[in-house]
């Protein structure tokens, strides 16, 4: 009996031997678990230092300067250059103003030239400023200039090439167009704006050399400032000097949109066949609405790549001369009807 | 593995130190890379504000030597300039994959202020004040291009770095909790160290007290036995040494008084024996020559009877004192036997019937001497001397194939069940005194020894029905029990 209540007594102290190693194992297989998830949590913690850079790992650096950044149109054109430049291994920067705010696009212009940047692919403005700063200052200091989506005339910018829409061509598409909606007489008003006069006499160039031969079609020539209200009463002063007018033309790309909610106002339906040289989603949609007989559609993803493509190409050397005319890229009419 | 304990004081005092050490260590490894990385930081933040503060510095430099064109104003000139240089260079290393593009436009920003004034300087020594005035125009907005450069820069670094302090942060937080799990499964693991170590200390210690207790109560034979390398395993191994030792001498005392209770008892017996064997000091040969002498004197007396039975009882007393452990033929012993029923037969006369039956053919086979005689005479004690009508007894030697039947038979009242079984069984009856001296189960005994065991004898016996005795002799390897008995 005696002995009988020892071996319990021994067999009760070695199963809490045993529970107790276990216990202390476990115990010890959690902590260090526990302890080697937060060594791995520090060590995984944060983000590292940017590389330092030791050379010069980028061949060129260029820079993309537009007057309208973030709309649709220079965001392809942006997207497409800087895919390219990653492609090419160079460094693209895209500076530029918003809402044409032509003395910051100027000025980013004279950093761009003061900084020394390799090429300079930027958005052509024809003014006096502009062609000084490229043929001047951009001269001296042999930075390469490329116009890109609207062009400046070649012998006042100096400017190597020009990438983009053929305007001219945009124009004589506008105006075959017309002719084949409208037959081969009616009266045409054609609204410009104030900016990239380039662009627009180009594209006025263009519709005239069509319908000149056409004596039975009436072209009017209206001009309508950049800010929205002078544009509204240009466009309702040329509707009430014109009421009977067969076609509209927005010449400049700015102004489509003001220009067909003022016609909307006046009239429940639009008497006037309207183009437009603009393909922004707004000018798109009005299209869709049947608003819009038809308008331009242009290439910007085309003019990204092609511009950065030229500008390395010319910075190597590679290419001889560049055509001094120009790349065009493709334009095309698209029609209300063609749309879905 | 030895190990004092002072080595494991010294293990754990170690263990711990390089725990605290490690982690003392690593932490001040991780506050000083932070605090590295914020330097850093803050140091490129400097070195940028300093790109545009030079650049300010070097446009006011240059406007006081147009308005005033003193040698001290040029001389702070040149030192605007030698700082922008030198700032430009350290900007240079601030360099990134990050930033690399602003950073380069500012750089090229400051050389083309260093040109800039430099132009203006040439134009102003060439006297072309309006020349002058606009390089500096250009030079100015320079500087206020580089302000603004900067503070993109500046801007884009606190971009990019902001996931950095973020990631900092983190970590802090993730040191926090290292820290608490750490802290625990240290505290853990040297509480579970120290209980080992202080228990390997104490348990060794506590076997050995309680080895020492069962020492003085008196118990010498338990083995002692320490699991431990350090001290108390040798304190523990000298203690066991003694504890053999004194065992040892315990035993020897017992051993020795043990010896000498028996040495005691032996000399007690010697005595009785001596006296003994004075008592029967007897020369036997006396005894037979004597016998012999009145067997003579007997026959010519003319009792020839009686000079047989002298001779008879001369030759039985030889043979018993000669064969008793020696092998002998079978012969041999129905010769003996004769003689002895030939005395009996005197003594008994009538009353003994002795019918023997022997196949001569089987005579010469061994068996142990005096194995016949004792039985015969039991036989005579039992069956003949108490019963007045006197009995028979039957004797008969037959041939098997293998054995050697010898059968004695009686008539007498029998023996009991349980005797019996305790005469095969060897046991000593002590069966009454008169026979010639050697007893029923000393027979038994040294036919056991003989054939090594075999079952060689049987008894039949009832109640009132006689007793029969059957020994069945082996034929077969009866040489070789000669030889070596003769040897023995």
């Amino acid at each position: 009996m005696h002995i009988d209540l020892k071996m319990n007594i021994l067999g009760g102290q070695h199963q809490l031997r045993k529970t107790a190693i276990i216990t202390i194992i476990a115990m010890t297989l959690m902590l260090c678990y526990f302890t080697s998830a937060s060594i791995v949590k520090l060590y995984r913690a944060g983000s590292p230092m940017p590389a330092a850079l030791q050379e010069q790992e980028v061949p060129y650096r260029l820079v993309l300067i537009t007057q309208e950044m973030d709309t649709p149109f220079w965001d392809l054109v942006g997207d497409s250059a800087l895919a390219e430049a990653e492609k090419q291994g160079i460094s693209l920067q895209i500076w530029g103003s918003y809402g044409s705010n032509e003395d910051d696009f100027l000025k980013k212009m004279e950093i761009a030239i003061a900084s020394k940047v390799d090429g300079i692919i930027v958005q052509g403005l024809d003014t006096e400023e502009f062609n000084e700063l490229t043929k001047i200052q951009a001269g001296r200091h042999g930075i390469p200039v490329i116009t890109v989506a609207s062009d400046v005339p070649m012998q006042d910018s100096l400017r190597r090439t020009y990438v983009g829409s053929d305007h001219k061509e945009a124009g004589r598409l506008v105006a075959r167009e017309l002719l084949s909606d409208m037959g081969q007489a009616g009266t045409v008003i054609l609204i410009g704006g104030s900016r990239q006069r380039y662009d627009q006499d180009l594209r006025l160039a263009g519709i005239h050399d069509i319908l000149q031969h056409y004596p039975d079609i009436h072209t009017v020539f209206a001009e309508a400032p950049d800010e929205r209200e002078r544009v509204v009463s240009a466009a309702r002063d040329v509707m009430n000097r014109y009421p009977e007018a067969d076609a509209l033309i927005a010449v400049n790309s700015n102004i489509t949109e003001t220009l067909v909610r003022e016609i909307g106002k006046r009239y429940q339906q639009s008497p006037f066949r309207i183009y437009s040289f603009d393909d922004s989603p707004e000018t798109m949609e009005l299209l869709k609405a049947g608003k819009l007989e038809g308008m331009i559609l242009q290439s910007p993803e085309e003019m990204g790549r092609i511009s950065v493509d030229l500008m390395v190409k010319w910075l190597k050397s590679e290419a001889g001369p560049l055509d001094m005319s120009g790349y065009y890229t493709n334009i095309r009419m698209v029609k209300a009807e063609e749309l879905p | 593995m030895k190990m004092s304990i002072q080595h494991k004081i010294w293990l754990l005092a170690a263990v711990v130190l390089v725990i605290m050490a490690s982690i003392w260590a690593a932490l001040t490894y991780y506050n000083q890379q932070t605090q590295d990385q914020y330097n850093n930081i803050l140091q490129r933040y400097i070195q940028m504000n300093d790109a545009s503060i030079a650049s300010k510095e070097l446009v006011a430099a240059l406007n006081n030597y147009l308005v005033t064109p003193a040698q001290e104003q040029r001389a702070l000139l040149q030192e605007a300039i030698d700082h922008i240089r030198q700032s430009k260079y350290e900007m240079y290393r601030l360099r990134n994959t990050d930033n690399d593009a602003e950073l380069s436009s500012v750089v090229h920003l400051m050389d083309s202020l260093v040109e800039t004034t430099d132009r203006t300087l040439l134009l102003r020594s060439e006297n072309d004040p309006e020349a002058t005035s606009t390089t500096f125009a250009e030079a100015t907005r320079l500087s206020l291009y580089i302000s603004e450069m900067t503070l993109t820069l500046i801007d884009k670094e606190l971009n990019t770095y902001n996931p950095f302090y973020r990631g900092i942060i983190e970590r802090t937080e993730a040191l926090k909790q290292l820290g608490v799990w750490l802290l625990l499964l240290i505290t853990f693991l040297l509480a579970v160290f120290t209980y080992w170590f202080s228990h390997s200390i104490t348990r060794p210690l506590l076997s050995l007290s309680r080895a020492a207790k069962e020492i003085s109560r008196g118990r010498f034979d338990l083995r002692i036995e320490v699991n431990s390398n350090d001290e108390i395993s040798f304190l523990a191994k000298m203690f066991e040494r003694m504890r053999v030792n004194i065992n040892n001498l315990i035993m020897e005392i017992q051993e020795k008084a043990q010896l000498e209770k028996e040495l005691q008892q032996s000399r007690l017996l010697l005595q009785e024996s001596q006296l003994r064997s004075l008592q029967s000091q007897i020369n036997p040969h006396f005894l037979f020559n004597t016998l012999d002498t009145i067997s003579k004197k007997a026959y010519l007396e003319g009792s020839e009877e009686t000079s047989d039975l002298l001779v008879n009882v001369a030759e039985l007393l030889r043979y018993n004192l000669k064969r008793l452990n020696r092998s002998v033929t079978l012969y041999d012993e129905v010769r003996v036997l004769h003689q002895y029923i030939e005395i009996q037969t005197a003594r008994f006369a009538e009353r003994l019937q002795f019918q023997a039956d022997i196949d001569e053919r089987c005579l010469y086979i061994q068996l142990p001497g005096l194995t016949l005689q004792p039985l015969i005479e039991n036989a005579v004690i039992h069956a003949v001397e108490p019963r007045e009508e006197g009995g028979i007894i039957r004797f008969i030697v037959k041939d098997e194939a293998e054995h050697v039947r010898v059968v004695i038979e009686d008539d007498g009242p029998g023996i009991p069940e349980a005797k019996i079984r305790s005469i095969v069984a060897g046991v000593d009856t002590g069966s009454g005194g008169h026979s010639t001296g050697i007893g029923f189960s000393n027979v038994v005994q040294r036919l056991k020894l003989f054939y090594q065991g075999a079952d060689v004898i049987h008894i039949k016996s009832a109640q009132g029905a006689g007793t029969t005795i059957i020994l069945t002799l082996p034929k077969r390897g009866n040489e070789e029990h000669v030889q070596s008995s003769d040897c023995g």
